[in-house]
């Protein structure tokens, strides 16, 4: 319970971080909420949207010039806006472990760089330690300073996944590294661009140091102009209101949304509400899974999530920064709050909730630990636990977890050009999980992306790389059952018509820890992958390296969501018409819903129905 | 005496030209006659059959002219038709029972959906209900056949399943049917095939395939177009059958030619079977009036925008051309056809003010639509932009629609105070705050749409239409530092008078995959030479001869490793290799000004070959109106009280019929007309041009 308490719930690295910035701070955004504001609503609406767009915009650039499959097509990016000392300001499209928490490494690069920073500067990093506060090495991050006559007032950031960022095997998602230098290039906070001209020598001693260096180059232009159109932008909408109005506005948006998520917070009853989840293992000790535990705190209009009893960390890469840690909560948190503010969250909403993670805790890991495949485990993880405390608190906006990651990457010979190729996707993830309310969502993948990365086509995948697609489906029975189900799991295999290939399945997670249910939800089903070779069938775990031969086939089981509710309450509509589509089977509506559907007719045998559920 | 000059000029056309556009509430007619005299119609829409209220405003233009509707129709040579059918069937849900036949082990692309949620709903929102596909799962049928990217055939179309299936679907009740099959822009065999049996099977079902609806590559974007085709298409069939056989009946022997979403006209037979080319068929065409209007006036860099009842579409017109875009969204649906790049806020007369989660006022996209209708209309009790307009003064209580509406203040600020008292305003402050916020988002908007295309909102011509445009236009540009609005006398039936501007014509497009450095010219010239036959041959089966039609050529090029192309213009005739490198330079140039940077030392590849076809419009002029001074006192009708910036003003009223060309007044003033008002606010000077255009301009 002393945790509760302010100031005490940061971390060491937390507070090293935040440099005493907080409390200065909080004490700056409560007093604007008392005091009568001089901008009137209109404006403030207005200016708040103009930036809400702004980093919609900026996506746009990236998505319409890069050329990573990941970035252009899936969406793996994040942009956002911050002010001159780090508070967040707008966060509206991209990965919460990327951003929620890139207001500690705008405040590191202050420190680092002090007054030595000019209109047309831009720095890159992609360090998790060292001030880069960067959830793993492949998400690199360029920060924009954003000068207004001569003054600093904001910064922008685009952080995307890259290609590649060097280390021992492509791609970034491979187990049993040595420490953090074996899984690629560490870019501290390093600027280059220097007064708008790019430090070429710097860049090239980076680009140097990775696989597909052209492809890298012409991505981090992407992310580049994207950072310079946010300039031009915020730049313009300074001339446009003045200064002073629009960082009145920023304020005053600030205190609206920390009072409103105050009453949100103060809506649970106080007390203390368990989680855990579980990844399958480390990576490097095999099959021993690793927990991720939380006790969330609500006292008032103030929230304590704390992770000071989850594992410490691990020798594998699935270990978290604090940084990341704390995006990843954020998001659990703010998907439970009112959606009526989801498109209204800054750092008012991070001022009420403290993120308590102690160092070396497999949530707040120390260098030189690897950190590879955090973004999904134990970054899944994180968010699930968080979500099943929650879930207790407020079971009018209970969540299940969603289907596990089931990603891996590909790296091989594509024999029509010769050509190297890493193939990554989300393209064999399961579904989300149940809402109170509603259904899983069909085919979003990976809670930790909330949605924001997109699957590809199977004409495009088939053109681009040397893999032929056998099935992609959605499969009966293989998500959570309950009074709203999860969204369907989904069955994927492809042949490989390329060269023998590596294979990592670093991002997968979930052969053998399910994501919970809530509310008496059924949990996610296990997911399995098997590489097919001739009559040899090989299942393939989490975590692992292996060879795909040329002509094998890898076939993927990737669950769908948890549920929420008791499955024996579902609307027996709802289960009927499941039935009719394929997704549940006459033997489970029957076993697990409780629900009798006569085969000839399709229709719900009420009488039947109302037997079963009676208890005979 | 430039007026009968102007008459004379255009009188040349024996017969008459008429332009239909069926909104939600209203039909707007235009009649174009012998004279070059524009006359504006306007009928309601009867939404159980629309052929009903065409015919109504068809009527209403024939008693006009004092002849019999067969007298009339009979002097028609082209009517011009757009219609919000398809769009409507889509939104409200109303389409034919649907199936869909595709690739065995393939049948949940529609479902997956390449994993996206919604389009606008936040990341941070997971409480939303999951997607309900326009074909759900039972009715998606796998069926065994494959083909490869290269064309290959691996599984042959197992035909006997496909007329069992289509057996059952027809048994089932199953109204429209949409092919789906992988790879099918490549090789549309199976397809074909599938669609030949299926016909013969169920000789009523609508049959459409994914190849003939969007020849491309991308299967989730080509099937969910071809599915949304095939939902609309038994809807919008009917329709077309009706009204045509009307027409007949009626005595007309001109040409219906139909507004396509793409922004150009087509005869009516031959998109019947294409019914996903309707959708937007209306608001498409009012770009091509604001480039029209532009062009009278020497500018060709506009932003057209339509302010209706429940939306405002915003269009950026670059050098004189209609945007286009492939990648539109509809509500859920996904549709990759080639489309004018409209953007819709939900923001109109009938948006309802509120007050968000945050204490902030919210304006729209719910809206009051035509029942309940704003408050003021004496049926509504929650305060809309409308209220807010008339509240402020700038719609006249007792000349809404010339008179025919009355409208009750009171009611308005009733109204007005459920979003007042919250704020602690007054109802007129919160009427204007209303109306300062709906400007504001219309505004952002308007910027949106510009900066995601790299230009400056600033060095463009605001054109406004829709019934609130007027209105709204000078305030919207005032926020946005644009130095010229222009207010069309046809504000009220901008769509319908867009049809006049339009040229017939269709888009050709082929895949065509290939680096430039190594590409085959041969095969290049060969594709472009097809789709200039296969349009060539369109237009013969509607008597346009070969030197009447424009063709312009396109290539989708990218930087070898993009996603995404930039629609570059590839010079037409036999292309040479040094062309092609010229084409290059041009998409680095395109690429650079559209995205901040471009990468001369990166190779480029293209994905496809479009080819515009069109024919020349036959000319069509505006009447000059009559020329006066620059003093427009003559024309006074009154003096009323406007809120201008918080602040009642005695403002000067001038009446519409009255004003001449080259009559000059500042603002703030109002122009009353029976279709629309005008409101030239603070800082704006009007100039009624000679078409009766009123074009305000910032001083």
């Amino acid at each position: 319970m002393t945790k509760a308490k302010k100031g005490n719930g940061k971390t060491v690295a937390a507070r090293k971080a935040a440099v005493k910035k907080p409390a200065a701070k909080k004490t700056a955004s409560r007093g604007s909420v008392l005091r009568r504001p001089k901008t009137d609503a209109t404006t403030i609406a207005t200016v708040w949207h103009s930036m809400q767009t702004i980093c919609r915009e900026m996506r746009h650039v990236i998505d319409r010039t890069a050329q990573n499959f990941l970035i252009s097509q899936l969406h793996d990016i994040s942009v956002g806006l911050w002010d001159s000392k780090g508070t967040t300001i707008a966060v509206a499209v991209g990965l919460p472990p990327q951003f929620l928490g890139a207001g500690f490494a705008v405040k590191a690069l202050l420190e680092k760089f002090g007054d030595d920073i000019a209109p047309g500067d831009v720095f890159l990093t992609n360090d998790p330690y060292h001030g880069g506060h960067c959830c793993h090495l492949p998400d690199w991050a360029f920060f924009r300073p954003i000068f207004y006559k001569g003054k600093l007032e904001f910064f922008t950031m685009a952080r995307a996944h890259q290609q590649d960022t060097g280390g021992s095997y492509p791609g970034g998602y491979f187990p049993n590294g040595f420490d953090i230098h074996a899984e690629g290039i560490c870019i501290p906070p390093t600027r280059v661009i220097k007064r708008g001209r790019v430090r070429k020598d710097v860049l090239d001693l980076v680009w140097n140091n990775v696989r597909f260096p052209k492809g890298v180059q012409i991505d981090n232009y992407a992310m580049l102009a994207a950072c310079k159109r946010a300039d031009e932008r915020i730049v313009s909408l300074l001339d446009k209101y003045g200064r002073e109005t629009v960082l009145d506005c920023v304020k005053q948006m600030i205190g609206r949304t920390e009072r409103a998520v105050r009453e949100e917070i103060r809506k649970i009853p106080d007390g203390t509400y368990y989680g855990e989840s579980a990844t399958d293992d480390d990576g490097t000790e095999l099959d021993v899974p690793v927990s991720v535990r939380v006790d969330i705190t609500v006292k008032g209009d103030e929230m304590t999530v704390d992770f000071s009893k989850s594992d410490a960390q691990r020798k594998g890469f699935i270990n978290s920064i604090y940084a990341a840690t704390y995006g990843n909560a954020f998001a659990a948190v703010i998907l439970t709050i009112d959606p009526a503010l989801a498109d209204y969250h800054n750092e008012g909403t991070m001022i009420p909730v403290h993120i308590v993670a102690p160092p070396g805790s497999v949530c707040n890991a120390q260098y030189p630990a690897t950190v590879g495949a955090s973004p999904v485990n134990v970054g899944n993880q994180i968010m699930e636990s968080v979500l099943q405390a929650l879930s207790k608190a407020r079971p009018d906006r209970a969540v299940a977890a969603w289907g596990k990651h089931r990603g891996d990457y590909v790296f091989g010979v594509d024999h029509r050009t010769n050509e190297r190729y890493v193939r990554t996707s989300f393209d064999y993830d399961g579904s989300s999980g149940a809402v109170a309310g509603f259904d899983g969502y069909q085919g979003v993948s990976c809670l930790t992306a909330l949605g924001a990365v997109s699957r590809g086509d199977v004409e495009e995948m088939e053109i681009r790389l040397p893999w032929r697609l056998v099935k992609y489906e959605m499969m009966p029975d293989f998500a959570g059952a309950g009074k709203w189900r999860g969204g369907p799991g989904i069955y994927w295999a492809a042949i490989n018509q390329g060269s023998d290939s590596g294979i990592a399945t670093g991002s997968s997670d979930g052969d053998e820890v399910q994501g919970f249910g809530a509310l008496g939800g059924e949990p996610s089903p296990k997911s399995r992958t098997y590489i097919v070779h001739g009559e040899e069938k090989k299942r393939l775990k989490p975590h692992r390296l292996d060879t795909v031969k040329t002509g094998d086939m890898v076939e993927k089981f990737s669950s769908g969501g948890g549920g929420v509710g008791n499955a024996a309450e579902r609307d027996p509509e709802m289960v009927r018409e499941d039935v009719e589509n394929e997704l549940v089977s006459f033997q489970a509506a029957r076993e697990v819903y409780k629900v009798v559907i006569d085969p000839a007719t399709l229709r719900v045998d009420e009488r039947a129905t109302r037997a079963l559920r009676a208890g005979h | 005496m430039t007026a009968k000059k102007a008459t004379k000029r255009v009188s040349k056309h024996a017969t008459k030209r008429v332009c239909i556009d069926v909104g939600g509430t209203f039909t707007d007619c235009l009649v174009l006659d012998e004279s070059g005299e524009l006359t504006k119609f306007k009928a309601a829409t009867t939404p159980k059959d629309p052929s009903t209220g065409f015919i109504n405003s068809i009527e209403k233009a024939a008693r006009h002219y004092q002849l019999s509707l067969r007298g009339f129709l009979s002097t028609v040579d082209i009517l011009i038709h757009g219609t919000t059918l398809a769009t409507n069937t889509l939104i409200t849900g109303t389409g034919a029972k649907t199936a869909m036949l595709t690739t065995k082990d393939f049948r949940d692309i529609l479902e997956i959906r390449r994993g996206i949620k919604p389009i606008g709903i936040s990341l941070y929102n997971i409480f939303i209900p999951p997607n309900r596909p326009l074909v759900p799962r039972s009715r998606r049928i796998g069926i065994q056949e494959r083909t490869l990217y290269t064309g290959e055939v691996v599984t042959p179309l197992n035909e006997q399943q496909v007329a069992e299936s289509v057996r059952t679907l027809s048994r089932d009740g199953v109204e429209s049917l949409a092919i789906c099959f992988l790879h099918s822009y490549k090789n549309p065999s199976h397809e074909r095939r599938a669609a030949e049996i299926a016909r013969e099977v169920a000789p009523d079902m609508y049959v459409t395939t994914s190849c003939e609806s969007l020849s491309m590559w991308r299967e989730f974007e080509r099937f969910n177009t071809t599915v949304v085709g095939a939902y609309v298409g038994p809807v919008v069939t009917n329709y077309l059958n009706t009204l045509t056989a009307r027409l007949k009946d009626g005595g007309f022997k001109g040409s219906l030619l139909m507004m396509l979403a793409n922004g150009l006209v087509q005869p009516v037979d031959q998109c019947i079977n294409r019914a996903v080319y309707l959708l937007d068929s209306g608001p498409a065409a009012a770009p091509a009036g604001a480039i029209y209007l532009g062009k009278l006036s020497g500018q060709n860099n506009l932003i057209s925008v339509d302010m209706g009842g429940t939306s405002f579409d915003v269009c950026q017109i670059k050098a004189g051309q209609v945007p286009t875009t492939t990648e539109r969204w509809e509500g859920d649906q996904r549709i990759a056809i080639k489309m004018v790049d409209l953007e819709t806020l939900g923001a109109g007369g009938g948006s309802i003010a509120g007050i968000d989660a945050l204490g902030l006022l919210k304006v729209g996209p719910q809206s009051a639509g035509a029942d309940p209708g704003p408050a003021c209309y004496g049926t509504g009790t929650l305060p809309t932009v409308t209220d807010a307009d008339v509240l402020l003064g700038y719609i006249p209580h007792d000349y809404f629609l010339g008179g025919e509406i009355k409208l009750d203040l009171e009611l308005a600020k009733k109204a007005m105070r459920v979003v007042g008292d919250p704020l602690k305003l007054d109802p007129i402050a919160a009427a204007e705050a209303v109306f300062k916020s709906v400007n504001a988002a219309m505004a952002d908007k308007i910027t949106e749409v510009s900066t995601k295309r790299g230009h400056d909102v600033r060095d463009f011509v605001l054109v406004a239409g829709g019934g609130g445009g007027p209105s709204h236009a000078g305030f919207i540009a005032d926020l946005l530092g644009m130095p010229t609005v222009v207010v069309p006398s046809v504000a009220a039936l901008f769509s319908a008078f867009g049809m006049f501007a339009m040229d017939p014509g269709e888009d050709y497009a082929r895949s065509f995959v290939a680096r430039v450095a190594t590409l085959d010219i041969g095969a290049m010239n060969k594709l472009y030479e097809e789709m200039e036959k296969e349009a060539r041959a369109s237009f013969k089966a509607i008597g346009v001869p070969d030197r009447d039609i424009t063709l312009s050529r396109t290539a989708d090029m990218r930087y070898v490793g993009q996603f995404h192309e930039v629609e570059t213009s590839v010079p037409s005739g036999k292309l040479t290799r040094k062309q092609l490198d010229e084409t290059v330079a041009k998409f680095s140039r395109e690429h650079e000004t559209l995205y901040t940077f471009g990468m001369p030392w990166q190779p480029v590849e293209i994905l496809s070959l479009r080819l515009k076809a069109t024919a020349a419009k036959a000319p069509f002029a505006l009447r000059k109106i009559e020329k006066g001074g620059r003093n427009a006192s003559a024309a006074l009708k009154r003096r009323r009280k406007c809120r201008f910036d918080g602040k009642d003003v005695e403002t000067a009223v001038y009446d519409g019929d009255r004003l001449k060309a080259g009559n000059m007044f500042a603002g703030p003033a109002i122009v009353e007309e029976t279709t629309m008002t005008v409101v030239v606010p603070r800082g704006y000077r009007c100039k009624v041009d000679d078409f009766k255009n009123y074009v305000l301009t910032r001083q």
